[in-house]
This record gives structure tokens, sequence and C-alpha cells, in this order.
């Protein structure tokens, strides 16, 4: 299944939707009651019990270095519980509870697809030797909406994985995109994009510099006039109060309070994962300054509120002066070269995503389907290459989550899909604490955002 | 010396309001034009002068081209987006009252939403002035139009008290208006305030119905002589008033560094200003087209332009205040919330309707209208009065 940033346009403010094809739609949400009303049906076997050789081939393919620690000893890796129920190398796959559906698009027109959404759920981690059942339901369809793609209907199941005892232990939702290709190209990404790199940089000039290079050096800098002494920002060349030129900077406390705040939603912007908090905030000095909030849910976020500054390494040039609250701790790091040696810079999980990677993972993830390891048959297929699976994206957020917050148990991980991750692409995963208990994970490609996720770690458990 | 009463609107004309016009921009520009100067009883051989935004991508001498017009005498360009609207008119009143021009068309014309669409987030780039103000904003993924007024929105609220509610309120009276508003997007199609209350954040505190839709459209506008509008076939709309403004510490909508988030100062300035030429008042005005890009900028605007006092818009349109038949009819055309997204220009041409007794919603005997231009950035307006 291919894989597209679609998030643009389904967000984008102001979509109006409309009914090219009333007939199709009714039949299409008829059909999606009926089968929504079959409630769970059993799903293809899962072949095998959980069990250590699997766990480690996945392990191994995925670079999973806890794994060899023995961190999967007992228990498997929690977002390894689709390969449970994968039915490996067979001639032809076991239906879908979404076929009908889709099929009932395909005829009508909507003939292109990508997967868009896959949430997984964790009840509990499944131990070594247990045997798994799993069962499908049908979810629901929405649309007809417009997007990059072209209009089009999302298709959402779910699957469910039980033990011996009947007891849930995950569930997994599934959603695609089936959509009428656009005859203009669009949906593209801004090609150029150097992969890993945060796409939102300032323009610096010979006004500004010193703000920077002081951010750079971990200090907040104001300018101030060198002869009247009046701070003043944003900066300028010329002083408004005197017209003196000369000009100075005083190193702010970094400690103020939010005058004015908003939670952006959409439409999406390139390398922010929504919700998140950005204010206005007045500092100690008496002047104003516009940055984010980290560190704290948006919805904690309060006119009134005290924070402090951050310089955070957005990648490995660019710091940014962002805002936490004033009473939290210390987040993953003020500079994460000095705490964290053993990671990359910035706290980034680089991949090479070698043809090896990108087979290797989809064989351990037990899916068989060409364009995963398949270089000719993905290009008539209309990929630019092979391209990494959806199983092994989820688990590559599971490893980086455990990496960066290590001993947390997972609840769930959810994860956006975005544009493919191909061979010979870097695949750099960076992340951001929402609270003790979210990480807020990007993935991103020279093409741009891979995926974006956000992982729940249960209570207690994370450090 | 006084601008006030020297110059007029004679005609006005507009391609349809769209998704998606299937024609270039330049083609949309030169139907409005065309359309505006025939109203006006004109043929283009008798334009002198246009005047069109600096974010308009169609150049004044490819409209003359277009229109076959054989020579031009005065052309400009105002800044600022939406701020622009009113100022295109000031500009061609300008012309004509000192015998710059005898008779000037303004246009706007964009494919807003098949195209580039302003709501999408900004890329920034260049290294200019205003790259410099993008720069202290962008990097922070603030980075949309609707985030720049939501910074100002939450102040607003937090000062005054006002509610979501309160800027619904502001959503409802426009797709009521638009509903009964033929050439609106949204005829026929009016909301409740239940429907706002539970459209989706898009940043708040601003929801989905806060913003304006995003429209595919050409207006344009002539003007002329009040003594030679006289002579045309539609019942002149004088301009009393023309202004434009900014406030201090102004930017390009990130104007929180110094004062009030609460409040639009330049806004303020065009108000005081149109007042003094005008020699009217609030208490005279018939009707008003106020910017509605975004909800909460309506409330402002009462303050800023005195029709209520700081912080009592929300009281001044709560049952039906600002809606047909209220205290002060706010865009019978359904605004850009309702109508179309042109930019502030269809605005304009309503409040000749308005003056002429030919809207679709019309206010009985409108013999003052008040127009303003975006809002958060820098900004102009127009006093009107049937001439």
């Amino acid at each position: 299944m291919r894989q597209r940033d679609l998030s643009e346009a389904r967000d984008a403010p102001a979509v109006h939707e409309e009914l090219d094809e009333p007939a199709v739609h009714e039949e299409l949400t008829a059909l999606a009651a009926r089968l929504a009303a079959r409630g769970e049906l059993p799903a293809p076997p899962c072949p095998d019990p959980v069990n250590a050789p699997m766990i480690r081939h996945w392990t191994q393919a995925l670079g999973d270095a806890s794994g060899a620690a023995g961190a999967w000893r007992d228990v498997a890796p929690p977002a390894m519980i689709q390969v449970w129920s994968m039915p490996g190398l067979v001639a032809q796959k076991a239906g879908s509870v979404a076929d009908d559906p889709l099929r009932l698009l395909n005829e009508h027109g909507y003939t292109g697809v990508v997967a868009t959404n896959c949430d997984q759920t964790y009840d509990r981690y499944v131990r070594v030797g247990e045997r798994l059942r799993s069962t499908m339901r049908f979810g629901d369809v929405q649309g007809p909406k417009r997007t990059a793609m072209g209009e089009g209907y999302f298709v959402t199941w779910f699957q469910s994985w039980y033990d011996e005892d009947d007891r849930r232990v995950a569930e997994m939702l599934f959603r695609v995109l089936k959509f009428r290709p656009r005859r203009r190209g669009g949906g593209g990404r801004p090609s150029g994009a150097k992969p890993g790199r945060y796409p939102l940089r300032p323009a610096v000039g010979p006004d500004t510099r010193y703000f920077w290079d002081g951010v750079n050096d971990g200090e907040l800098r104001i300018q101030s006039c060198a002869d009247c002494g009046a701070l003043r920002h944003p900066p300028g060349p010329m002083c408004p109060a005197c017209h003196s030129t000369n000009r100075t900077y005083r190193k702010a406390s970094g400690r103020g309070t939010v005058h004015s705040f908003v939670v952006h939603h959409h439409p999406p912007v390139p390398g922010r994962t929504p919700p998140y908090a950005v204010a206005v905030v007045e500092l100690e000095e008496g002047v104003r300054i516009v940055g984010d909030i980290v560190g704290c849910e948006p919805s904690e976020v309060e006119v009134d509120m005290p924070v402090r500054v951050l310089f955070q390494h957005m990648d490995d040039e660019l710091v940014l002066p962002r805002w936490t609250p004033a009473d939290a701790p210390e987040p993953e790091g003020r500079d994460e070269r000095r705490e964290e040696p053993d990671q990359e810079p910035d706290g980034a999980l680089r991949i090479d995503l070698t043809p090896t990677f990108v087979i290797a993972t989809a064989l351990a993830t037990r899916d068989f389907t060409p364009v995963h390891h398949d270089t000719e048959l993905a290009r008539a297929q209309g990929s630019k290459d092979i391209f990494v699976n959806i199983l092994t994206s989820i688990g590559l957020v599971q490893r980086y989550a455990l990496e960066t917050v290590p001993g947390a148990v997972l609840e769930s991980i959810r994860v956006r899909l975005g544009v493919p991750a191909y061979t010979g692409d870097t695949l750099t995963l960076t992340g951001e604490r929402a609270d003790d208990r979210t990480l807020r994970v990007r993935g991103a490609v020279s093409l741009g955002d891979h995926l974006t996720a956000t992982v729940t770690f249960k209570e207690g458990d994370a450090q | 010396m006084s601008l006030s009463g020297k110059a007029a609107i004679a005609g006005i004309g507009a391609t349809e309001f769209s998704k998606d016009s299937g024609r270039s921009e330049l083609r949309l520009a030169a139907e409005a034009c065309r359309a505006a100067i025939a109203d006006a009883g004109l043929a283009p051989a008798d334009v002198d002068g246009l005047v069109t935004f600096t974010a308009d991508a169609s150049a004044e001498i490819a409209v003359q081209r277009e229109l076959g017009i054989p020579s031009l005498r005065f052309f400009s360009r105002v800044d600022y987006g939406g701020g622009a609207a009113c100022g295109t008119v000031a500009h061609a009143a300008m012309a004509v009252a000192t015998g710059q021009a005898d008779a000037v068309v303004c246009y706007r014309a964009f494919n807003e939403r098949s195209g580039h669409r302003f709501g999408q987030a900004n890329k920034g780039g260049g290294s200019g002035s205003q790259a410099m103000e993008f720069s202290w904003h962008l990097p922070f993924g603030f980075a949309t139009p609707a985030a720049w007024v939501a910074m100002q929105a939450r102040r607003y609220m937090h000062e005054y008290g006002a509610t979501s509610e309160d800027f619904g309120r502001v959503a409802v009276a426009m797709r009521r208006h638009a509903a009964t508003n033929p050439r609106a997007w949204f005829h026929g199609r009016p909301i409740t305030l239940e429907e706002h209350q539970a459209s989706r954040w898009i940043v708040e505190p601003l929801r989905l119905l806060d913003c304006c839709q995003e429209s595919d459209g050409g207006q344009a506008i002539v003007v002329t002589s009040a003594e030679r509008a006289r002579d045309l076939p539609h019942r002149p709309a004088v301009i009393a008033g023309a202004a434009q403004g900014t406030g201090p510490d102004q930017m390009m909508m990130f104007s929180y560094y110094s004062g009030d988030l609460a409040s639009l100062p330049a806004m303020g300035r065009v108000g005081e200003q149109l007042w003094r030429q005008s020699g009217l008042g609030p208490d005279d005005v018939d009707t008003a087209i106020l910017y509605d890009h975004f909800t909460p900028f309506v409330l402002v605007q009462l303050e800023e332009l005195g029709f209520c006092g700081r912080g009592e818009a929300k009281d001044f349109l709560k049952d039906g205040g600002i809606e047909l038949g209220g205290r002060l009819p706010v865009n019978p055309h359904g605004g850009q919330l309702g109508e179309a997204y042109i930019h502030g220009m269809n605005g304009i041409a309503e409040g000749v309707r308005q003056l002429r007794g030919t809207a679709a919603n019309q206010v009985p005997d409108a013999t003052n209208v008040l127009v303003t231009a975006g809002t958060g950035v820098p900004t102009s307006g127009l006093v009107l009065t049937a001439g």
C-alpha cells in the first residue's frame, strides 16, 4: 500500500464537502452500516505462538539493541502485535472486513488507495509462548472529502488480539483513503528538503544575527540602544526613541509570563505535530517575544502563566528559544550533547534505508508484499523503488520511544502516515515530550514527513 | 483642502464567485474590469487609471492590454494583503480629485481557492524587512493567518470576557445574510450557533466557522469625479471619506510587541480620519461593511470605529444587533464569511449597491455606508454616501 501525505488537504480549513454522486454515497453508507452491525468477526489465525526466534529476527532487522540486552526475553515488543497474525508468504491473502466497500469505491472511480492511520493500543504485553487469536470489525466510511490526492473516502477498520482466556491484549485501528486520482499533479512535497532538517528556519540578517548567535550560545539576547539604553524586541537598526544606530544587547533572564497564546490544530505545518501552543511571552525585562510552549499539554497553557526559556536543537544547525512552564522539570536535556553521549547530537534516530534494511524488516514482520522487497515489481506498480512497510514504521516508533524514555511501558502508538520511505533515503526520527506520559514523534525523509506519531506510556512506568 | 465629496464610485463589476474558476487570474481581472466599466456607462477608452493590490498577480499594463485601453496616466498599487481594499479606492479618489486621472478602475482578481491559498502554512523566504518580521514567528510553527489573528483574539477574550459564542454570533449573522443573497457561495445555507460551537478547532480560540471561506473571483470598482458620476447611469456612491492607517509598532499581522493586543490601532486611525473627513459619526451609518476574514476582528472593529465602547461589542451584537433589522446591520451581503472572499473588494461593491437601493438584502433608505478593509494588517476604509 502506498503512503502519501494527505494531511495537508484533509485538514485544511474551509474545506467544503459536497456530494458528487449521491447514489454511490448512499450505497456505501448502507453497506458500511451493515458491515458495522456485524461486529467482531474471526480473522485469519495466528500461525505460531509468540516466540523468541521471530522476536529476535524483528529486533535485529529493526536495529533494536534492547532486544540483545534482554528486554524482550519474556515478553514480545508491543509493536510486533500485528506480526503474530500475518499470514506469511501465501498465494492469496484472506479477505478483510473492508474488502466490499473498497471494491465498491474502486468500481466508482476511487481507484487510488493510501494508508493514512495505524493506531495500536496495548492492553498488556504478550508473553513468549502465548497463543493468540485475532478478530476484525468494520469501523466506518467518512466522505467524500476533498484531499490533496483527490476526492475520496476514508475507510476504517479494526483488528483485535485475544489471549487464551479470551482477554483482549491489543487493538489496532487501520484507516485508508480511497480516492479518485487527480488529473493535475499536486499533493507532492517541496523538493530539496534535506532529511532530518527542521523546515521552519529564520532568515538571519545583519540586524538580527546577534540574537541567533546568542541562542546558539544558550543566551536570550535583547537589543538595547548603546546611547539611551532602550530595550527593543524584535530588534532593528535604528533606535526609535533616540535614533542612534549604536546597538548592544542585554542578556535576558529567560523568565516571563504568557501574555497571550494560541493552540494550532489546522492546517498542517511542515515539521510540526499538532496540537501545539505558541505564545506571546512578556519577559521580566519588559519586552515581548513570540515562541512555542513545550513541556506541557497545550490545554494546560494559560494567560499569565510563568514560563522560562529553553534552547533546543531542532537539527544539526538550528537552535530555537522555546518556552516551558516555569515549574516544569528539566526536559530531556538542555543540551543533549553533554547528557546523552550515545545519541545523535540532537537526540535524533537516523536510519539509512538500505535495501537490506527495507527487505529484512519487511520479512521480519512477515510482510511479503512485493513493493517491500522486489524493486522491479515496485517500479512496475508506479513506485520509485521499494519502501518501508507500515509494520516496520510503527516498530521504529516503538524503538525511538523506548530509546528516548528507557524503561517506559507503552500504552499506545498512534501513527499518521505521510510520504513513503524509499530505499536509498534516510529516515530521521525526532521527538518532543508533551508530558510525562506522552511523546510526539516525527519521522522525516527527503520527501517530507514519513510519519507523525503520538506515543503514550502507562502511568507510573514512565521515567 | 479635503478629499471628501470630490470623487464617486460610478461602476461595479465582478465575475462569479466560485471555488474553481477554471480561468487565469488575468482573465478574471479583465472580466471584472470590463463589467465595471460597462456598469458605469463608460468605454475602456474612457479609463486612464488603474489601481490594484501589491499582492495581485495581474499587472496594470496587462489589464490595460486586455481591455484595449489606449494609454494610462495613473497607476499605483496598495500593499498589505486585504488591508489594501479601500486603499485602492482612496488612491483612485486622490488621483481623480487632483486631476491626475479622469476615470480609475480599482481591481482585485485571484484564484485563491483553486490556486495559491492564503490559509496554508506560510513558507517564509526572502531577506527583506518582511522576511525578518516573519522570522520571529514562522520557526515556531506560527505560520497561518488564523493563528496570527487567534493570538489577538485570545487576549481580547481574556481582557473583556468575550467567548467563542460571541465570535459565533458574527458567523451566524453573516451566514443568515448570505442565505438570502443569490450571489453568495453560502446562499440558502444558514448556520446555527450550535453548529458554530460544534465546528472543529483551526487555531484555538478560532473554530472552522470563525474563518472565512476561500474563493476564486474578481471584483472591480470604477472611480470618477462626483460631478461626472452624476451624468452616468447609476446613482453615484460619493466618497465622503477615504483613509489608510497603521498603528504603533505595526507589523504584517504580528503587532504584538507593544500596546494592547485586544485592539486594532490601525483601524482606529482609519476611523478617526473617516469621521473627520466626512463630518459623519457612527450614529449616521445605516449599514457597515466590516472586513470579516476572522470573526473576532469584527468585534474589535465595532469598538475601534466607535459603534460601542471597549469590550462592549459582545453586547452590541447580541440579539441580532448586527443582523438585518438590528441596531447596525453589518455586511448585508453575507461578508466574506458568507458571500465570497475577494480580499474585501466585494464589500465595497455591496456598499455601492446599498446606496443605489439594489442590494439583495437592502437596508431601507441607506444613505451612509462605512466600508473597512483587512484587519491585523495596515488597513483602510471608506465612507460612502448616496449622491
